[in-house]
């Protein structure tokens, strides 16, 4: 069972731009957007996306958590039975 | 790494931002890895030590309340976790892979809450002495991705925080064995609390911490600021703390020895017995208290099984 990263964004209303407001981990994006829904839900948002980070294309940062492509690194994990 | 320890320490005092792994020096990257561990530790096992104490919740709105807490709780520790994850500490490896008694949670989560009085004063104590460590955070850390998650966690605790005091206010109001059972429950979880916040400022000489800009407030100070919310709130429901505000030092005063011993078994501070070290505190919350291995499997028993379905 394998676990990939998910960032969320959210804006509160219409005029808002959407906002990075956390992350979550899932096996699957319909997986993804039902824990991202429960668990960021301290507002009623109007809109709310997840992106899978391994597909967020970095322009001008080689370091942080959204530079694995730059990197080669890839936002993923394995999630080990025990 | 583009700082030395030194450099890193200069900037951050005047207000440099840390955005990713990379920036951070080892001394830096070790203490937010432990100050993140411990949020992320702290938030994790108030889960189970809340959910055996909702069963004795004296409604459904009451259920669905302290249940809405629990799921609070969970999203913040994974929140931590994952800001750790970033920094290529293994989230599966703290979470399934400790010990119980590895865990960094404060000494107050090792215990039971027996019933509905525990559970609201936990609330309104425990909750509380996380808003102001966090909101110190918050306010003052040097790390970004740390300042962006806690806006969520602030608001939340603040929640968590009014559902204590209302139901305190309440039990406190109703009088008679009400009021008694939210006294004893006051009675352990305040020395509780105030032994959380940890080593005196006089025995603390040198927080990397604080130099490191991850938070703002001494151990002293954060215990004070939460004593200033909490004497005050229970002198207003007619409830004995132990503790007052001195006018000559212009600071709250415990009045107990402090530190002292606990007796997890009758819930019960042995104020009689005197002050101890925290040599022998340190000693009583690594053998930790008689709910760890309880709360810790609770949290992962399911996890080989439904693996292996999976797998």
């Amino acid at each position: 069972m394998e676990e990939a990263v998910y960032d969320v964004f959210a804006r509160k209303q219409r005029s808002e731009p959407l906002r990075h407001i956390g992350y979550v981990d899932a096996t699957d994006d319909a997986l993804a957007r039902v824990y991202a829904w429960k668990t960021y839900d301290e507002e009623n948002w109007f809109e709310m996306c997840v992106v899978r980070r391994s597909h967020i294309i970095p322009v001008n940062r080689i370091d942080g958590p959204y530079a694995a492509r730059a990197t080669g690194r890839l936002g993923r994990h394995a999630v080990e039975g025990r | 790494m583009p700082f030395t320890e030194e450099e890193i320490k200069a900037r951050v005092q005047k207000g440099y931002i840390v955005e990713s792994p990379e920036e951070m020096t080892d001394g830096y990257r070790k203490a937010l890895a432990i100050q993140l561990t411990v949020q992320a530790d702290t938030e994790l096992m108030s889960a189970p030590s809340y959910w055996m104490a909702a069963r004795h919740a004296p409604s459904a709105n009451t259920q669905v309340s302290a249940h809405a807490i629990i799921q609070d709780e969970l999203a913040h520790a994974n929140i931590a976790y994952r800001l750790l994850e970033d920094m290529g500490i293994s989230k599966q490896k703290l979470v399934y892979e400790r010990e119980p008694h590895e865990f960094k949670h404060p000494y107050g989560f090792d215990q039971p809450l027996d019933n509905w009085a525990d559970l609201v004063v936990a609330n309104g104590f425990f909750d509380r002495a996380g808003i102001c460590l966090l909101s110190d955070v918050h306010r003052n850390t040097s790390y970004g991705p740390l300042k962006r998650a806690l806006v969520k966690v602030d608001m939340e605790e603040t929640f968590h925080l009014r559902h204590g005091e209302v139901w305190m206010r309440r039990l406190s109001r109703a009088g008679g064995a009400a009021k008694e059972i939210l006294q004893r429950s006051v009675d352990w979880m305040f020395p509780m609390t105030v032994e959380w916040f940890g080593l005196p400022d006089d025995r603390k000489r040198h927080s990397g911490q604080l130099e490191y800009k991850l938070k703002g407030l001494t151990n002293d100070q954060l215990r004070q600021l939460w004593m200033s919310s909490t004497v005050p709130l229970c002198e207003r429901l007619g409830l004995d703390v132990p503790a007052h505000f001195d006018e000559a030092s212009q600071s709250y005063v415990l009045d107990y020895p402090f530190p002292c011993q606990y007796d997890a078994s009758e819930k019960r501070w042995l104020f009689e017995e005197g002050r101890i070290t925290w040599r022998q505190v340190f000693e009583r919350w690594k053998g930790r208290g008689p709910m760890n291995e309880i709360y810790v499997e609770s949290i992962r028993r399911s996890r080989g099984q439904v693996s292996s379905w999976l797998n």
